[in-house]
């Protein structure tokens, strides 16, 4: 590792905890879920220095997105109207602080305690083949059924959120041309 | 002499207009969007964007308030003047553009003191004197029920912003230092104004949308924190939150008060709808009267108000201003839908029908632009569905004109704009007299007891309940109706 | 053949970057100019770029409690998103840094622009300029998807992420040819990305200017500018994915990766006047309903033959 390699981890390591700790200080959902995504991409950063560069900046760009529209789910569905309060974003401290204090005893003694291989043979210049091959190979069923169930849920999580079924869009004898909807589609259903 | 001169001079070469009609300014403004055109200044939408505010028209008190409101809103360096008549309208450009460029005039502009930024307005005749435009707090000017552009849903700003002599660098220490100032010490502008019941429909806007003063400063205590409460209790800001409501799909969502209008790009000015919206889909909408402005003057149906007075006046007169008043509309139109190189073709051909340009030669390009507008699937794509009002209703409503005969949603509307355009320009030399009974004026069948425009305007919140915000901005300037004929409506029935 | 990341490219690239943004805007106004009927000379169209020296005079925006912290980011981070997306884009034999994820990169970086809109509509605190923000999550929830199917396509048949492994494949034939639709969708996404012309959404005169409405001065500046450095930086990729990147008979190759930019840039800044606005309530059904499925189409033909090669 060069020494610009050390620095930038060094920099991503200190900053993401850093941010980490906004993420609780600080008291606006905006502000907050910035801080956030300040955070994770500091651990993209982290990962790519580490020779992951596939999976640093995917990190990097799923987090964006995400966090954009995280934001905005916060802000929509917070009970405290709209989240636009000066709020805490501490709630059962006494048990957060429990659990995050074991979980992170956990992780540290984690670092110890695990037998960590040996380097076997030189490191491939380009890593993202390798990450295909592993999640495309031995993983493929797994990464198939992730897949599948992921769909699932984002189908069922939809069809449970919508008060209107197929009833209401096309009537009873479902034959309603077009559908009765609130608003209009772009491909004119 | 120093650099900021050279800067100054290279940014007043093209300044940014914020172009404001006031009812009764039709024929201003036509001047000045064709003396901006040729000049290539472009047109800012909001204040913010702006160098220079143009407004249009004739004096109308009760537009003050929201006039200087748009003003405050401008950045400095900043000019502001008025053209009465549209002979006046390059002159004062030209004044205005010598003030942006003089440095001396622009340094005492920033420096905001107390006199209010007076000076920008001596010695321009096509002014008013209007410039003072930084209300203090309990000033009676900042009573000002709605915000003066849609985009504004704020509060008028502290006193200490313009009262308060010191750099700019100051005056925004002071509007952030003393928040109670504003807020707790002063009476808050708005509650003193005649508005008072209206102030949750004001205010509710900034709650819903982001008043979080306690995170700009935390340390700033309660007097920081702008508009956080629960339902309609006072927060220390002084306003309250926004309250919650069941979105169309049964979520508790908050329920944002934004009005629409009186003063706002592409829009019927002097117009006001307050909308009550939810994430950008509108709840509920109700109609602000027309500002009590006077004006009597009727640009668009002018040959039907002399011919209804018994002057002789040409079919092709009448024809020719119609044209002009549907491209006008479609202007606005093409404009909100967010097509601007169409929008100034419209707008190209509306002036050249106004400057008598021979039939001949504006029917090809009319016919050009029928094609491409009303023959674009991209567009009948986007407009479609959107306001739908069939001819039954319309007539019902007592909308008559272009809206009623297409009978349909925005796309028919503009369509039928669009067939009629040809149409009139076809006719624009016939010189048989005009009968203003027979002959449609622009907006539907000529009434002075009631004109056309009023039943598009109470046609306007029944069709916006349900719509998007961009959507609604469409079926607005789809019905397009005329502020000079609303104006003119409030004149005669306070004649009597 | 590529030189990777001499110093001076470091310099060079936003400025490449910046002169073809402000070609953009040029031509942009002499379209314009000759729209309204004005005289075109050199002057008219250079006219646009005097907003440099206003936005250094104009005072920055006051506005009740706005976020100041979260707008100034967010007005920071379009430009220098798309400044940073450069870093992987080949000019000619050159490009900053090779990276072995260039495509991603590019993408991770545009992907910023989400977040710097939302912010920028967010941190004033006035209604249009937040549904400004919103408005371009909605867009950005339509186009990204085919776009990244897109971008797919061309990695997929150089079996490679690096930009310059697949500039490199094409010799012979453009993935143009025969990835067309890919290339169409990389086209509209780039206006999407730059919310220009069809897809100024966010910033549509309907809401007052959106995000762009409560910003004066530098933020004004900064936020306008990474429209165009967008664009530029969306064509300029469009090259080494799709149209070969320097590879050309004659000519160097840096003056070929220049002509072709500019063909581009000047087809996306002709397109963006030829259309209306499109709201993000009518496309995302488009893109996800229609556009998609042919996208994913798009990149099973460059697997299947790279399975046979």
């Amino acid at each position: 590792m060069g020494a610009t390699a050390t620095v930038l981890l060094w920099a991503s390591a200190l900053l993401a905890p850093a941010f980490g700790v906004l993420v609780f200080t600080m008291n606006s959902m905006a502000r907050v879920t910035f801080a956030l995504l300040a955070c994770l991409v500091c651990v993209g950063g982290i990962v790519t220095v580490l020779g992951l560069s596939y999976l640093g900046v995917v990190i990097v760009l799923m987090m964006v997105m995400e966090m954009v529209i995280m934001a905005v789910f916060m802000i929509a569905y917070m009970m405290n109207p709209a989240g636009l309060m000066p709020m805490s974003m501490l709630h059962n401290r006494r048990g957060a602080l429990v659990i995050s204090g074991s979980l992170f005893a956990a992780l540290v003694a984690g670092i110890f305690l695990v037998p960590w291989p040996e380097r076997g043979g030189a490191r491939p210049r380009n890593t993202t083949f390798q990450i295909g091959a592993a999640l495309m190979r031995e993983q493929m069923l797994t990464m198939i059924t992730l897949g599948f169930v992921l769909l699932a849920t984002m189908v069922g999580a939809t069809v449970l959120a919508t008060r209107r079924g197929r009833y209401d869009r096309f009537g009873d004898e479902l034959d309603q041309r077009p559908a009765r909807d609130p608003a209009g589609g772009g491909v004119g259903r | 002499m120093d650099l900021t001169a050279v800067v100054l001079r290279a940014a007043a070469a093209r300044p940014r207009v914020l172009l404001v009609t006031v009812p009764g300014g039709t024929a201003v403004r036509l001047a000045a969007e064709r003396a901006l055109r040729s000049r290539d200044w472009p047109s800012a939408s909001t204040p913010a964007g702006a160098d220079l505010m143009v407004v249009a028209g004739p004096d109308c008190p009760p537009l003050r308030s929201a006039l200087d409101r748009l003003w405050q809103d401008m950045p400095q360096p900043r000019a502001r003047v008025r053209a009465q008549a549209p002979d006046d309208v390059s002159s004062v450009l030209d004044a205005a553009r010598d003030r942006l460029r003089s440095p001396g005039r622009s340094r005492a502009d920033v420096r905001g003191t107390a006199d209010g930024n007076g000076h920008s307005d001596r010695g321009h005749p096509g002014d008013r004197g209007v410039g003072g435009g930084v209300p203090r707090a309990g000033d009676p000017a900042a009573e000002d029920g709605g915000p003066g552009s849609g985009a504004y849903g704020e509060p008028p700003e502290d006193g200490s912003r313009g009262g308060r002599p010191g750099g700019r660098q100051g005056a925004v220490g002071a509007h952030r230092a003393a928040p109670d100032d504003r807020r707790g010490g002063h009476p808050d502008p708005h509650d003193t104004a005649e508005h008072g019941d209206d102030r949750r429909a004001d205010h509710g806007g900034q709650g819903g949308n982001g008043e979080h003063g306690g995170r700009a400063d935390p340390g700033g205590g309660s007097g920081g924190h702008d508009g956080h409460g629960n339902g309609g209790m006072e927060l220390p800001g002084g306003l309250p939150m926004a309250e919650q409501g069941e979105d169309r799909d049964g979520l508790t969502l908050d329920r944002l008060h934004v009005p629409l209008g009186p003063l706002l790009a592409d829009w019927p000015a002097g117009l006001t709808v307050r909308l009550v919206l939810q994430g950008d889909v509108v709840q509920e909408a109700a109609l602000d009267g027309p500002p009590a402005c006077t004006s009597t003057d009727l640009f668009w149906t002018r040959p039907w108000t002399r011919a209804a007075a018994g002057e002789p006046v040409a079919v092709g007169e009448a024809a020719r201003r119609r044209a002009a008043a549907r491209l006008d509309s479609l202007g606005r139109l093409l404009s909100v839908a967010g097509w601007p190189a169409e929008a100034v073709a419209a707008r190209r051909l509306r002036d050249e029908l106004l400057a008598e340009a021979p039939a001949s030669a504006v029917l090809p390009r009319a016919e050009r632009l029928a094609r491409r507008v009303g023959r674009s699937r991209t567009l009948y794509w986007l407009t479609r569905g959107i306001g739908p009002l069939s001819t039954a209703d319309a007539r019902a409503a007592g909308v008559s004109g272009p809206a009623a005969r297409a009978g349909g949603d925005v796309p028919a509307r503009y369509r039928r704009w669009l067939a009629d355009v040809v149409d009139d320009v076809r006719q624009s030399d016939d010189t048989a007299p005009l009968d203003p009974v027979a002959q449609e004026s622009p907006r539907g069948r000529w009434d002075a007891a009631r004109p056309p425009s009023v039943a598009l305007t109470e046609a306007l919140p029944g069709l916006l309940v349900g719509a998007e915000l961009g959507a609604a901005r469409l079926i607005v300037a789809s019905l397009d109706p005329d502020p000079d004929e609303l104006a003119f409506r409030r004149a005669e029935v306070a004649r009597g | 053949m590529v030189e990777a990341g001499a110093w001076w490219t470091v310099l060079a690239a936003p400025a490449i970057l910046f002169g073809l943004a402000g070609l953009a805007v040029v031509g942009d106004a002499a379209l314009d100019a000759r729209g309204a009927g004005r005289p075109l000379t050199p002057g008219t169209a250079v006219r646009p770029l005097l907003a440099v020296s206003r936005a250094l005079l104009a005072q920055p925006r006051r506005l009740p409690a706005p976020d100041r912290l979260l707008w100034r980011a967010g007005v920071i981070t379009v430009p220098v998103a798309a400044v940073l997306s450069t870093l992987v884009i080949p000019f000619g034999g050159h490009v900053v840094a090779d990276l072995s994820v260039g495509v991603v990169w590019f993408n991770a970086m545009e992907a910023l622009t989400w977040a710097g809109l939302w912010l920028a509509g967010w941190g004033p605190n006035a209604a249009f300029s937040l549904i400004g923000g919103y408005r371009f999550l909605a867009q950005g929830l339509a186009y990204e998807l085919p776009l990244m199917f897109a971008l797919i396509s061309a990695a997929t048949g150089a079996r490679s992420l690096r930009v310059t492994d697949i500039a490199a494949a094409q010799h012979g034939l453009w993935y143009a040819v025969w990835m067309p639709f890919a290339l169409l969708v990389h086209l509209a996404a780039v206006l999407a990305f730059s919310f220009l012309g069809p897809f100024a959404y966010p910033a549509g005169r309907d809401i007052a200017g959106g995000v762009l409405g409560e910003t004066s001065g530098a933020d004004r500046l900064l936020l306008q500018a990474g429209r165009w450095l967008w664009l530029a930086a969306g064509a300029a990729m469009a090259v080494p994915l799709f149209l070969g990147g320097g590879a050309g008979p004659g000519l160097p190759a840096w003056a070929w990766s220049l002509v072709k930019t500019l063909l581009v840039l000047g087809l996306l800044v002709w397109v963006s006047r030829r259309l209306p606005v499109i709201r993000a309530d009518r496309y995302v059904e488009l893109a996800w309903v229609v556009l998609l499925p042919p996208a994913v189409l798009q990149v099973l033909v460059p697997a299947l033959v790279d399975l046979n090669l």
